[in-house]
């Protein structure tokens, strides 16, 4: 980890230096212990904050649309940012509905071996105060008042990466740990198998509990880079399309329209899962909507640039029974 | 039996725990931390098997109980143009309630909303008919967690404010200490179980809260910060917003944040006035009918939050509207920490 957080410094501090970029979008230590934030760097003598670890958990690419949508004055030339898989996934998203351009992003590529998931590891540490934390290649150690405990990261990955099948990214202007990445086995998403055999009754069932415990703070939607939109539906008073209650027919309301939405669009990133302050599995939805558009049209989202998106393009072979018959 | 007047620190064995709950159970309902999906929330305590005292805190605070996330304050008919009903006039649904078990840092957070819609002018209908109802039995904190600051900001392990009563958890027994009249008539009932607290006892919980008390760093001195976080356009602004989404969960989640949005709901003839929790984070919150919005960016959004909590506050009420509880430091999708936003403007100075 300590070798390629090194390349990640040594690289933005050229790019800063020669002034390819103006801005680069990449991680710090966070404040609390395990946790790690997002980090703007613009000066080359401040690169030595940057870090690099399995906890890097945000996709940064959700910055980009509002920063390079600034006025001229303000905005950056160009902008360098670090992507796993998954957020140049995000990326190419952004590029193909125009917003942002190519030329006015700099890729710093890593492939990811697996983002560790926090909480899950919070959890089987319970209310101990964490004094350290240490990470080698397969684990994570985590000293504590009373004792040391140690996790096997694989173990403690976030669904989305267990079940993640492009960890290099896919666009990128350097790529960093190119020696050290083992492409992993794809283990097939049972939760998500599970829930979707289940029958329709069912499925609403476990729907509606998870979503039942929403607050609408609209974090799923911030965090997530396909949602740029500059007035969301959610807020929207002219017209109003959704009630603002906490009522589980509004809430239902809104999360359907977010979840269909992101049809052909979700990279599965976990962006929304993971800012969840009420830990909906949100993702449960969308993976549900990521393989039902690769198995009808074929599509992965985020990996061309060119191809053109499923639901903005016709092709007379299109699978269209579920207009015509009922299920 | 020794009279217990003017002794405002008890003892409870833990062995009439039970019977000392079941007894307040009669005249009140009970709501309490409870672990529900890996999180604890408040809940109605019916059986005590469901209560968790050995939590931190819990994820949402207390407020929704007198601030919900959604009220209706009354419903009308499109066509008629007549009110049908006003909540106001409406039977409290649980006459007397007790929060048991909340932390001091959210009880205080309780008093501050006291002075936005119950004790000053104009006083809240809607608040305060929930407020008469409620009575406050806190809990002291022994694990504070690493994301906590009260103590820079004024309260404590064992703040008293906003309590009627605060609970302190010893070897075999709790200390109790009654705060308030209200507070001593809840105890009426079960002053038989209970002893005067004696000098080791008191020694003893005096050792705990210090104890806990060290492990909470002092950060700021909460008595300048008034005057120090005034520059509306000092160039820190700039940047501290930077990593921010612009979601709601910390002012959701926050016990003092109190901003609200009110809306007519209308399905064909039956309206709803509905009052719910609003956010000075999101963009359409000070959106004017014209178009222009006073706070186009996150770095206005974001001043307004800490301005508020730690200018304005002061100013209006007397009191930093914010209580150290780190649930947005903990809760933040991108680790945004207040604390840092304090230190930054203060070393700024």
């Amino acid at each position: 980890m300590k070798k390629i957080e090194d390349e990640i410094k040594n690289t933005v501090k050229e790019l800063l230096t020669d002034k390819k970029i103006d801005l680069f979008i990449g991680y710090e230590e966070g404040t609390l212990p395990l946790r790690t934030s997002p980090c703007f760097v613009t000066n080359h003598n401040n690169v030595d904050k940057l870090v690099y670890n399995s906890l890097c958990s945000n996709n940064l690419t959700v910055y980009l649309p509002q920063i390079m949508s600034k006025n001229k004055e303000e905005k950056p030339n160009r902008v360098g940012i670090l992507c796993k898989g998954c957020d140049s996934r995000s990326l190419v998203g952004l590029i193909k509905e125009n917003q942002i351009k190519r030329e006015d992003i700099f890729i710093v590529g890593i492939s990811c071996e697996g983002i560790v998931n926090l909480k899950k590891i919070l959890y089987q540490l319970g209310d101990d105060e964490i004094v350290s934390v240490d990470e080698d290649k397969d684990s994570i150690t985590v000293k504590l008042r009373n004792g040391k405990k140690n996790f096997k990261k694989k173990d403690y990955l976030f669904e989305s990466c267990l079940n993640c099948a492009y960890p290099k990214p896919n666009i990128y202007d350097v790529l960093i740990n190119k020696a050290e990445y083992s492409p992993k086995v794809v283990i097939p998403d049972t939760l998500i198998r599970e829930f979707s055999e289940k029958p329709r009754e069912e499925r609403w069932q476990i729907f509606e509990k998870e979503i039942s415990k929403c607050i609408r703070c609209y974090a799923c939607r911030n965090a997530c880079p396909n949602c740029y939109c500059k007035e969301c539906f959610a807020e929207e008073t002219k017209p109003k399309w959704i009630g603002v209650t906490n009522d589980l027919s509004d809430i239902i309301f809104y999360h359907i329209i977010r979840i269909l939405h992101q049809a052909g669009r979700c990279v599965d990133c976990g962006a929304c899962v993971r800012a969840c302050p009420m830990d909906i599995n949100l993702r449960l939805f969308t993976r549900i909507l990521v393989d039902e558009v690769k198995e009808r049209f074929d599509y992965d989202p985020g990996i061309s640039i060119e191809e053109p998106a499923p639901l903005a393009t016709y092709e007379f072979e299109d699978k269209q029974e579920f207009m015509t018959e009922v299920e | 039996m020794k009279s217990k007047k003017g002794h405002n620190q008890l003892i409870l064995d833990k062995q009439y725990f039970e019977k000392f709950f079941k007894s307040l159970a009669k005249n009140y309902k009970i709501f309490g931390p409870a672990e529900i999906d890996d999180g604890n929330s408040l809940i109605e305590i019916d059986s005590l098997d469901k209560i968790k005292l050995d939590y931190r805190n819990t994820r949402i605070s207390p407020k929704g109980f007198f601030f919900p996330e959604t009220e209706t304050l009354f419903t009308f008919d499109v066509e008629t143009k007549k009110v049908r009903k006003k909540e106001t006039e409406e039977e409290v649904k649980d006459k007397n309630r007790i929060l048991f078990g909340i932390r001091p840092c959210d009880a205080l957070a309780i008093s501050f909303l006291d002075k936005v819609f119950y004790g000053n002018k104009p006083v809240d209908p809607y608040y305060t008919k929930r407020r008469n109802s409620t009575r406050i039995i806190s809990f002291a904190c022994t694990n504070p967690r690493q994301s906590c600051f009260c103590t820079s900001v004024g309260c404590g392990p064992d703040g008293e404010t906003g309590s009627d009563i605060i609970f302190f958890e010893m070897d075999g027994r709790y200390l109790i200490k009654t705060l308030t009249p209200e507070g001593e008539e809840i105890l009426e009932n079960v002053k038989g179980i209970l002893k005067v607290a004696m000098k080791k006892d008191i020694e003893e919980k005096e050792r705990l809260m210090k104890k806990a008390k060290d492990r909470l760093k002092k950060i700021f001195e909460i008595e300048d910060l008034e005057k120090k976080v005034e520059q509306i356009d000092a160039s820190y602004w700039e940047k501290l917003h930077q990593k921010c989404l612009g979601c709601g969960i910390c002012t959701y989640l926050c016990p003092t944040c109190h901003c609200f949005d009110i809306t007519d709901e209308v399905i064909k003839s039956y309206g709803m006035r509905v009052r719910t929790w609003d956010s000075c984070m999101y963009s359409l919150f000070t959106l004017h009918a014209s178009g222009h919005n006073p706070r186009p960016t996150l770095k206005e959004r974001m001043r307004q939050r800490i301005m508020h909590k730690f200018n304005y506050a002061p100013k209006d009420y007397g009191e930093t509207f914010c209580v150290g509880c780190g649930r947005c430091i903990i809760y933040c999708p991108v680790n945004m920490d207040i604390r840092e936003i304090i230190k930054e403007i203060v070393e700024e100075e």
